[in-house]
């Protein structure tokens, strides 16, 4: 099982503290919570985990390994998909591009067979464009395949993100506020898609502002204020948890 | 028929300068800044020169040992090039470009120095060059539809994005120079060896700024911009003799203005309206962002 571990993580940008002695576990087969109010180091915390921001102190252990000190791509590669709160989308590409992409680290074809075009690079491309065309059929996005991405509305460019980030068949998904911009219908559905992937024994950490819809579907939340975790629980507990209210409401 | 063949000089540079402007093409497609290609084709007419004037080696392995040159290099430049971005990194590979200049000028006794190194006999002829110009159209469409151009498209766009789905940024940069370095090298092998002799100038500023224009002109992504931009500089001067003459001038004065009224150039402006035209959406899009 392929758990997330986090051991002390600690992150200065000069003499701010974005993160500050976090512990924490993100158990595969689970829908892990994190929320906090706006700037309490949410994303940063992503960014540490998935190795595009280094460590100031502390240690990430993904499935049992050490991963702090590895460079993003590698990170990537051992299993990590993500989406961003600020979405980083090939926008004149196609959405259909835009998710095939993501089946970078499984393309088997040989470098040589990509350059000359030979019949196994051909063959490869074709599959990966109908497994391509089965996500965009999950999300509901099939008649946006030849679409540019960056036309789509906000929430449909997040799917594109899902999709993308599901494509490179992750163990551990991390999704930065993926429902922003969703009306209820689509948050429900995305939300019963996430289910889904937790049950094939994905590990999901879910950062979101919608309480609602963390209710509803994380099993265990984490709470985060000025890069400090202040209270973790189940959900009903958390949000009744004094702390948790005056961190939200001293933000108002 | 006269006509024809009066052309041929101009079909044969034609094809000559399609294997140039793929070379810069295909950096500029993974996202890297870099000109050192124009010091790669350098690389590879004097490997080929030498290897056919001084060793008698026969066509196919003077070719193969430019390409192999030009990959090789690109392959060393590569490496400080990673480290560096945008601008730092056209401003090494122009320095690449110099040093390579530098020491064709001055290794007298192997390269000819300044006078250049003649006497090369014409082994390549239209056929051959269209061969190769055929392939390499070939190459850039597979890469195109393959996983090593999504990685380009990706890494090009987003650098970060690319990283966060298991893209090596460096590595796929590097297989970027070195496909660019063959071409690089095996193109500047054939003009070695159809043109009778090279001389270390003839792969400086004024090629840079000739093969950009290709580039920019036609377009960066689809692979059919540089095809069009070589084809349209090349039969340019020719519509007017006056125009010929003022060769360098016309083609900065074209640069200039596609850059400022069609920054994405000709075949990637066209492939966008029509994907506009397609998706009305965009339209809402463009104006919101
Ligand atoms: N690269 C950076 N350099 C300096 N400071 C940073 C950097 N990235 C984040 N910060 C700071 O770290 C703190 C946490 O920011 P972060 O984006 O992680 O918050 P967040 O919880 O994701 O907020 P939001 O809900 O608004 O997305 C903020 O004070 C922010 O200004
Ligand atoms: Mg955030």
């Amino acid at each position: 099982m392929t758990d997330l571990v986090l051991e002390h993580v600690h992150k200065n940008f000069g003499g701010v503290i974005a993160s500050n002695d976090v512990s924490m576990r993100v158990p595969a087969g689970r829908i892990t919570g994190l929320i906090g109010p706006n700037g309490a180091g949410k994303t940063t915390l992503i960014n540490l985990i998935t190795g595009m921001l280094s460590l100031s102190s502390g240690r990430v252990l993904f499935g049992g390994r050490d991963i702090s000190a590895e460079p993003a791509d590698k990170v990537a590669r051992a299993g990590m998909g993500r989406t961003f709160q600020n979405i980083r989308l090939q926008k004149e590409a196609s959405v259909l591009a835009n998710v095939m992409v993501g089946f970078h680290r499984h393309e088997t074809c040989s470098l040589v067979a990509a350059i000359l075009g030979l019949p196994s690079s051909r063959r490869e491309d074709a599959l990966l464009r109908q497994k391509a065309m089965a996500l965009l059929g999950r999300f509901g996005m099939a008649g946006h395949a030849d679409s540019p991405a960056g036309s789509l509305a906000y929430g449909h460019q997040r799917k594109v993100e899902m999709m993308r980030a599901l494509a490179t068949d992750p163990d551990l998904i991390l999704l930065d506020e993926p429902v922003a911009g969703m009306n209820d219908v689509e948050a429900l559905q995305l939300g019963r898609i996430f289910r889904e992937l937790a049950d094939e024994g994905k590990a999901i950490l879910l950062i979101e502002h919608n309480m609602r819809f963390v209710q509803e579907l994380c099993d265990h939340v984490y709470v985060l204020d000025g890069g400090r975790l202040i209270a973790e629980g189940k959900p009903r507990d958390v949000v009744a948890d004094p702390a948790v209210i005056t961190a939200y409401l001293g933000e108002e | 028929m006269d006509t024809l063949l009066s052309f041929r000089p101009l079909f044969d540079l034609f094809l000559i300068h399609l294997g140039f402007a793929y070379s810069q093409y295909i950096v500029l497609r993974a996202g890297a800044f870099s000109i050192g290609n124009v010091g790669l084709s350098a690389i590879g007419a004097y490997t080929a020169a030498i290897l056919t004037v001084n060793y008698g080696l026969p066509l196919p392995v003077t070719l193969l040992a430019g390409a192999f040159a030009g990959l090789a290099f690109g392959a060393l430049l590569a490496i400080p090039l990673a480290r560096l971005r945008g601008v730092y990194q056209a401003i090494a590979s122009l320095a690449f470009v110099q040093i390579v200049l530098s020491a064709n000028l001055y290794a007298e006794n192997v390269t000819g120095g300044a006078m250049g190194f003649s006497g090369i006999p014409k082994l390549v002829g239209t056929g051959t060059l269209l061969v190769f110009a055929l392939a390499t159209i070939h190459v850039m469409l597979a890469i195109s539809r393959s996983r090593l151009g999504r990685a380009f498209d990706a890494v090009r766009e987003d650098e970060g994005m690319a990283v966060s789905l298991g893209i090596n940024a460096a590595r796929t940069q590097a297989i970027a120079y070195m496909i660019s370095g063959l071409l690089a090298g095996l193109f500047g092998s054939l003009e070695a060896l159809h043109s009778y002799a090279v001389e270390p100038n003839q792969f400086g500023f004024h090629l840079i700024i000739v093969i950009l224009s290709y580039v920019v002109l036609g377009g960066r992504r689809s692979v059919w911009g540089p095809l069009v931009g070589v084809a349209l500089l090349i039969a340019l001067p020719e519509i007017s003799r006056p125009l010929a003459d003022a060769r360098i001038m016309i083609y900065g004065l074209i640069l200039m203005a596609v850059m400022n009224f069609m920054p994405r150039g000709i075949v990637d402006t066209l492939v966008a309206r029509r994907t506009r035209a397609a998706n009305p959406e965009v339209r809402q899009a463009e104006v919101k962002g």
